[in-house]
């Protein structure tokens, strides 16, 4: 019984810090020792573990939109052509 | 940079005159630039450009969201991998329409976060909105998205356990 309490709160506690573990993003770091807590669980966890692979997987599918997604090169050249006009001073 | 950020904000037709008057506006107020995070403060004029050109607000809509997965891939872009595909227990489609699905104020953030690549603080800085607005929107638009394709990830594992 206590065992399941423990594990419920930990998968609480889990869930809210997921997504900032996968993204490691700068302004919003794990701790080690969350990241040490976190990990552990996540390998014992199947429930908490499988939610970390589908966050994984819709990122991963998200991550090959922005490379379908290069700019249209006119118009990179077309901007490169605003800021050379800029730089000699011509304006635009 | 600009230019994705300016497409997931105004969409695909007013991108480029949005960033040709950010690097105008940017260029002009140069002399204000302390020369530290030059991406932050592009987003930031970026921002108040979109502002002041009174353009009403019209994050991705739901027709571009098509153009993201319907495009070819770019010259020298990764393709997916078999493995990839094979990992995947949902179709491009099904992706589509859960993005499409989520209000706009959530899909923005993670548009310019998981697609555009833009960190949490440059999000930020783009919508001007603070950091923990960005990553709270992002947290519900992703728990959103998962909810959705909750059927095709259970399929997946119920597959696998054959």
């Amino acid at each position: 019984m206590i065992r399941a309490i423990r594990t419920m709160v930990t998968c609480r506690w889990s869930a809210r810090r997921i997504q900032r573990y996968l993204d490691s993003d700068p302004a919003a770091l794990l701790a080690d020792d969350e990241i040490r807590r976190l990990e552990a669980h996540l390998a014992v966890c199947a429930r908490c573990g499988a939610a970390a692979a589908e966050y994984r997987q819709i990122n991963s599918a998200l991550s090959r939109w922005t490379a379908r997604q290069i700019p249209d090169p006119h118009s990179v050249e077309r901007l490169h052509d605003v800021l050379d006009r800029l730089v000699r001073g011509e304006g635009t | 940079m600009l230019l994705r950020v300016a497409r997931t904000l105004v969409g695909p037709a007013d991108a480029e005159d949005l960033v040709q008057e950010t690097l105008v506006r940017a260029w002009r107020f140069m002399d204000r630039f302390d020369g530290r995070h030059p991406r932050a403060w592009l987003l930031t004029i970026l921002r108040n450009t979109n502002m002041n050109m009174h353009r009403r607000q019209r994050p991705d809509s739901v027709e571009d969201i098509g153009t993201y997965t319907s495009a070819r891939p770019a010259f020298g872009a990764e393709p997916p991998s078999t493995e990839d595909q094979v990992m995947q227990s949902f179709l491009p489609h099904d992706l589509e329409a859960a993005v499409a699905a989520l209000d706009p104020k959530f899909r923005t953030v993670l548009m310019l976060i998981d697609v555009d690549e833009l960190t949490y603080a440059e999000a930020a800085d783009a919508l001007g909105v603070p950091v923990g607005t960005v990553m709270s929107r992002l947290s519900r638009a992703r728990d959103r998205i998962r909810r959705q394709l909750r059927p095709q990830f259970a399929a997946a594992q119920t597959g696998a356990q054959r």
